[in-house]
């Protein structure tokens, strides 16, 4: 569904927003609270004054695309994640200019015909001998599968003087090449604008991790590649922005309004706009207009499957908590993903809370955050009184975002998955923890799944199996970290 | 088997050259057993290293001499004899405990992250091809760059740590040239909840800063020698000092196959699943051998523990690639078996880099895990026995070989293992076509973009 307003024929630049669409819808505004339940009182979503919005949408397919939902909304296996519209419940869409529909439409019908083609699959990818194109890709490239690894100092840490306690395993996403689970989706969408016969890739990157993983993956198989990176970002990344240019990428800056990484965005798009027949768009996330949130988990979903089969190897059983660091929410759907049909395995995400949620410099938002639309997505954002979105703040680059991904979004209102937050100092202590005790240093983002164990360990019964996904290694962090430990 | 001369000169001795100048060298029997003593040794590789296996074999049964033909040894003040003795009995029975073994399988498996694959190189492959009318070797890379702390020192840190933890010692002490060893070694200190000392010169140091960052995180204690010069032979000679004031209290890790028996020996044994793993891999993708094993050679471990699978197969070449630096006869360099002699340093028998006067010179390279002016015994032995050939590649070749496997392959591969990268410049066009070249990255190259970025470009 796409939103009709005079603004949108020609995108122009607005500093303050992400994209240069109409300006966030406020929930209220447009629907009425009676059509809409929202699962259990909670005080996340805030009463909203009305905001002025010139917006006027089409509510009657909506209102029906809700109401079916909250019928069979018990059996997490009969939700549809995504419809056809490409909505969860109310979240996702495709809020988007006319000129990119068609191009979103190609990559979906190419996304499902690959989905399903024995070549291009990776689900079976490691047990098997992998002649499937991307299994084997990820196997002998990225290194497929990882390990799910028993933390038996970190357990023994968080073991009661009862000698009871949980039992952790850290899924082992770090291992990866290029030392985060990003690669999964940036080498699913290569070999997708492979098939689709696009010959040039482009991507927007904040703190240069994404950036340098399509970078690599452009490299891999010879394809052009362009990251947009805000000016401010280059400066401060400088040896990343170095890293892109020698796997072969063109790194363009982005001066515009706070020439960071929503503005990269923006030119991104923009981009996109202009050359959509040649130029494919690798999202980093499970953010943005449909289908990119559900491409992005079907890439990242081989990482609960493992999961699964891991799991039943080591303990003959499932696990019986999952835990993950909330960005844009790309690695948490892709632990979870396998799961969420499995209604007595608990599904935990951890946000940033930054400097703490009452400071406002936090990234929080699924905790403080309301729905809207940002980058094409109906889902919980942070945004000011006015729509406009707050710059968000975490120590880690990766949580650094003012939206999550509209699936996230989507499990929360159901109630399927808990959001909880960890501040800065939180994830700067977890992360010494950790690598003190189990000689493994975790990416600063993976670092606040960790620090949430300190609250989650005491209430669970002994011998609980929980499984927390260790999105990345901290060899990026090291600087960050020594300065604020002054270790 | 041809033997190259374009890059420099071998030098044969007929007797070995003792260099006293370190240490006290003891001259008991038990170091010159004139069964396994070979002076010239041209003829049949394999089956003149049968014959040393099969005496060898024998001596396990008590603490042996540890020689690999000439090379190798316990040069060693008297002090240490006991304890080398001691950690060889626990070594053994350790390759035959299956608890132990399944213990290290496990953390090999679930911490370290192995197996590590066996990766066709395809558009590096089709680069060479493309040099000569589309016929060249087939690529594959052993990716020793995805093993957790990213390069191949993890194999044998893990494994070692075990053994200190089993003989009841908490704490630990290695030296580190580069840093990858030493991060290697905190970690599996960490794991294992044991205090862990790190030897670093403070020359290296400056150079791998965020190495030295890295171990402290890890709860390490890095010690810094001789602030005013150093390099890694110094950090080893500090640490081994160090070891024989703390005899029963700490155990020495070393890093790589130099040092006294058994020590050459644990560490090839504990990186030797590298090679045993790309065998199984070579026969699941094309039901063979490698036609060629190429690894670079800075003290030996990784280039050790992906050729001693296949040390019996004469058909599988294998080709070590030294560091050349500015250039062989600049001195400026670390090309050991290419330029150096045959004397006593750390412990061993081996080649080394030394002056006129004996004294040890310091080797120069810009993969830092190189600079080590010795090398392990096993591998002299291997050069002499002409079973192996080796080759060197300067600072220039690869810092070019980095740039190059990055943009073909998205690969960043350690500084150290790009010396072997850039050694396939000038294999591929001599090999023919279909044959198979296996190259062990030996490392990941994160570590060094900031020198390949401020390298001078020519």
């Amino acid at each position: 569904m796409a939103i009709r307003a005079a603004a949108t024929s020609a995108p122009t630049a607005r500093s303050s927003s992400a994209l240069s669409l109409p300006p966030p819808i406020s929930s209220s505004s447009s629907y009425s609270s009676a059509q809409l339940s929202f699962g259990r009182a909670k005080s996340t979503t805030r009463p909203r004054t009305t905001v002025g919005c010139a917006i006027s949408c089409t509510m009657t397919r909506e209102a029906a695309a809700v109401t079916s939902t909250e019928k069979d909304d018990s059996d997490p296996a009969l939700w549809s994640r995504p419809d056809s519209f490409g909505r969860f419940g109310k979240f996702g869409g495709k809020y988007v200019p006319e000129t990119l529909m068609y191009a979103l439409t190609e990559l979906e019908s190419a996304f499902n015909s690959v989905k399903n083609d024995p070549d291009f699959q990776a689900s079976k990818l490691c047990i098997s001998a992998v002649k499937a194109e991307l299994g084997g890709i990820l196997k002998d490239y990225v290194g497929r599968e990882t390990p799910l690894y028993f933390a038996e100092r970190l357990t023994d840490h968080y073991r009661r003087p009862n000698g009871e306690g949980p039992h952790i395993y850290l899924k082992r996403e770090d291992l990866n090449h290029t030392g985060a689970h990003k690669i999964n989706n940036a080498i699913g969408q290569v070999l997708l604008a492979k098939r689709l016969g696009k010959k040039r890739i482009i991507a927007e990157t904040g703190a240069g991790q994404h950036g340098v993983a399509t970078a690599t993956v452009c490299a891999r198989f010879g394809l052009e590649c362009i990251i947009y990176m805000g000016a401010q970002d280059m400066e401060r990344q400088s040896l990343n922005v170095f890293r892109m240019r020698l796997l072969g990428a063109e790194v363009r800056g982005v001066h515009s309004g706070t020439a960071t990484l929503k503005d990269a965005t923006s030119e991104a798009i923009r981009d996109w706009v202009t050359n959509v027949e040649s130029t494919h768009y690798i999202l980093g996330s499970v953010a943005g207009p449909h289908p990119y949130p559900m491409m992005v988990r079907e890439f990242h979903k081989v990482i609960g499957e493992e999961t699964r089969r891991q799991a039943m190897e080591k303990w003959g059983g499932k696990p019986d908590i999952l835990v993950a660091c909330v960005g844009g929410g790309s690695n948490a759907m892709g632990l979870f993903e396998d799961f969420v049909k499995d209604k007595d395995v608990r599904l935990i995400g951890v946000e940033a809370a930054g400097l703490g949620l009452d400071s406002g410099k936090h990234a929080a938002t699924l905790t403080k955050g309301e729905v809207g639309v940002l980058h094409g997505a109906m889902s919980y954002l942070l945004q000011d009184d006015d729509g406009q979105i707050i710059e968000p703040h975490s120590i880690s680059a990766g949580l650094d975002y003012p939206g999550v991904g509209p699936e996230h979004s989507f499990l929360k209102e159901k109630g399927r998955a808990e959001y909880y937050c960890v501040t800065d100092e939180e994830a700067l202590e977890a992360f010494k923890r950790v690598s003190r005790l189990e000689g493994i240093i975790p990416a600063l983002e993976t670092s606040h799944a960790l620090a949430y164990l300190e609250k989650l360990c005491p209430t669970l019964p002994d011998k609980t199996k929980v499984v927390l996904n260790c999105s990345g290694r901290g060899d990026k962090d090291v600087q960050t970290a020594i300065k604020y430990l002054k270790v | 088997m041809e033997t190259h001369h374009f890059h420099f000169k071998t030098r044969r001795h007929n007797y070995p050259q003792v260099v006293c100048a370190n240490h006290r060298v003891t001259t008991s029997k038990s170091n010159v057993n004139p069964s396994v003593l070979r002076l010239h040794n041209y003829g049949n590789p394999t089956a003149d290293l049968a014959k040393e296996r099969a005496v060898s074999a024998d001596e396990t049964k008590r603490p042996s001499t540890g020689k690999f033909g000439r090379f190798g040894g316990k040069f060693v003040p008297e002090t240490l004899i006991s304890c080398l003795e001691q950690l060889e009995v626990v070594f053994h029975q350790v390759l035959q405990d299956p608890e132990f073994q399944e213990e290290l399988s496990t953390a090999l498996n679930d911490y370290v992250g192995r197996e590590t694959p066996l990766y066709y190189a395809e558009r590096l492959t089709a680069h060479y091809k493309a040099q000569n009318m589309g016929r060249g070797p087939d690529i594959y890379i052993k990716r020793e760059d995805l093993a957790h702390c990213g390069a191949h020192k993890m194999n044998n840190a893990l494994a070692q740590a075990m053994i200190a933890k089993r003989m009841g010692l908490t704490a630990v002490v290695a030296a580190t040239g580069a840093g990858q060893h030493g991060v290697a070694t905190a970690s599996a200190c960490a794991k294992l909840g044991l205090s862990c000392t790190i030897f670093m010169s403070a020359a290296d140091m400056e150079k791998q800063p965020s190495n030295v960052d890295l171990m402290t995180l890890l709860g390490a204690k890095v010690e810094p020698v001789r602030p005013t010069a150093g390099s890694f032979k110094d950090a080893t000679s500090d640490s081994i000092r160090d070891w024989t004031e703390k005899l029963g209290e700490v155990y020495y890790l070393a890093g790589t196959a130099v040092g006294p028996h058994p020590c050459p020996t644990m560490v090839r044994e504990f990186q030797s699943v590298i090679g045993r793993e790309t065998r199984r891999q070579a026969a699941e993708k094309w039901g063979g051998t490698p036609d060629a094993v190429v690894a670079c050679v800075g003290s030996g471990s990784n280039a050790l523990g992906i050729f001693h699978e296949f040390v019996r197969d004469p058909t599988v070449r294998l080709i070590g690639v030294e560091a050349a630096g500015f250039g062989l006869n600049t001195g400026k360099h670390a090309a050991t078996l290419a330029a150096g002699e045959v004397g006593v340093y750390h412990g061993a028998m081996s080649y080394l880099l030394q002056d006129e006067e004996g004294q040890i010179t310091c080797p120069h390279s810009v993969g830092v895990g190189m600079e080590y002016p010795g090398v392990a015994p096993e591998l002299s032995f291997l050069k002499e026995t002409g079973r192996m050939e080796f080759y060197s590649a300067s600072d220039e070749e690869a810092v070019e070989a980095y740039r190059r496997v990055a943009r073909l392959e998205g690969i960043l591969p350690a500084l150290e293992a790009s010396h072997a990268f850039a050694y396939l410049e000038k294999l591929c066009p001599t090999m023919p076509d279909g044959a198979k070249i296996i190259i062990s990255c030996s490392g990941r190259g994160e570590k060094d973009t900031e020198t390949v970025f401020n390298y001078p470009i020519s």
